[in-house]
């Protein structure tokens, strides 16, 4: 157990060095948010992945803001639109003043 | 007024009925997209402006809501790309919010790998529980709201809206490559807040 564990750290520390660090590794993972990847950027995202948890947990978190936002907007529907404050009793009768006598 | 205004103005509805049945939704919806009351109100009022003079060319095809609720999309949108353009210079123009150098700050020879401190740490939460939970959305509007204008409508341009690159940079007069920077340092500060204000607090 113990040399294996030992080993795979040896090689995940190995491997971390030679690769872009994660500084860069979050840069590529947003452009991967806007743009297809070059052939060199997926593999190095790739396989520091692999090693570090740490950015793939930060991959992760950029998919599941961009997935709430978008949820959240398509169901922009009525429900969530209905638990928006209406309009001041003011503000309806500044609009209907307005539309009354437009110029 | 010319003859030919007050006749369009005949053919369209009384205003007053108009907005109490359309209004406080069309307000609602503006609200939900601007965050902000004055700017919804005057969106409103535009929308309603715009469909009295086009009322001829609306014709009863489909429900007045859908078209009017169109109506007030391109209003909004409207209301974004001005408030870009009119933001203060400065504000505008090197300000890509911040770097969060610190991130990746260490002293041991990993220098450029995650400092632990601001290290991502798992999140429990998918995005349909998120969405439900309305605490989650104030978190989440305090932690966009300290960006600078145009770095937080880069933002929600690309995540809320899905604009393409392109798009996003014809709106904001940007090249593609300041964009990323732009959207990099925005999505950098908002994993990091909505982390420490939400997600590692024990009640979620």
């Amino acid at each position: 157990m113990f040399s294996y564990d030992n080993t795979k750290l040896v090689v995940r520390r190995w491997l971390l060095r030679r690769l872009p660090a994660c500084k860069e590794t979050v840069e590529t993972i947003s452009k991967l948010m806007d743009r297809p990847l070059t052939v060199r950027e997926k593999a190095e995202v790739k396989v520091h992945l692999l090693v570090c948890s740490w950015c793939q947990w930060y991959m992760e978190h950029l998919q599941t803001i961009r997935a709430t936002l978008r949820t959240q907007q398509t169901e922009a529907s009525d429900e969530k639109i209905a638990t928006m404050p209406g309009m001041s009793v003011e503000a309806r009768e500044r609009l209907k003043q307005k539309l009354s006598n437009p110029n | 007024m010319s003859e030919a205004q007050s006749k369009v103005r005949d053919k369209a509805p009384d205003p007053g009925a108009w907005v109490d049945e359309h209004g406080d939704y069309l307000y609602k919806y503006a609200l939900f997209r601007m965050r902000d009351a004055s700017a919804a109100e005057d969106a409103v009022q535009e929308t309603f402006l715009a469909a009295m003079k086009a009322y001829a060319k609306f014709e009863g095809r489909g429900s007045e809501r859908t078209w009017l609720v169109g109506i007030l999309k391109h209003k909004v949108m409207d209301h974004f790309r001005k408030s870009i353009r009119e933001a203060p210079i400065g504000e505008m123009a090197d300000d890509d919010g911040p770097e969060h150098a610190e991130f990746f700050a260490r002293t041991d020879s990993w220098e450029n790998h995650w400092n632990k401190n601001y290290a991502p740490t798992e999140w429990h939460s998918t995005p349909e529980e998120l969405v439900q939970q309305s605490d989650f959305w104030k978190v989440f509007n305090d932690c966009l709201s300290p960006l600078p204008a145009r770095t937080a409508s880069a933002f929600t341009f690309r995540e809320v809206d899905g604009l393409s690159s392109e798009e996003i940079c014809e709106l904001l007069s940007i090249s593609v490559n300041n964009l990323w920077v732009i959207l990099h340092r925005a999505r950098l500060h908002l994993r990091n807040c909505l982390e420490v204000n939400w997600f590692t607090l024990d009640k979620h």
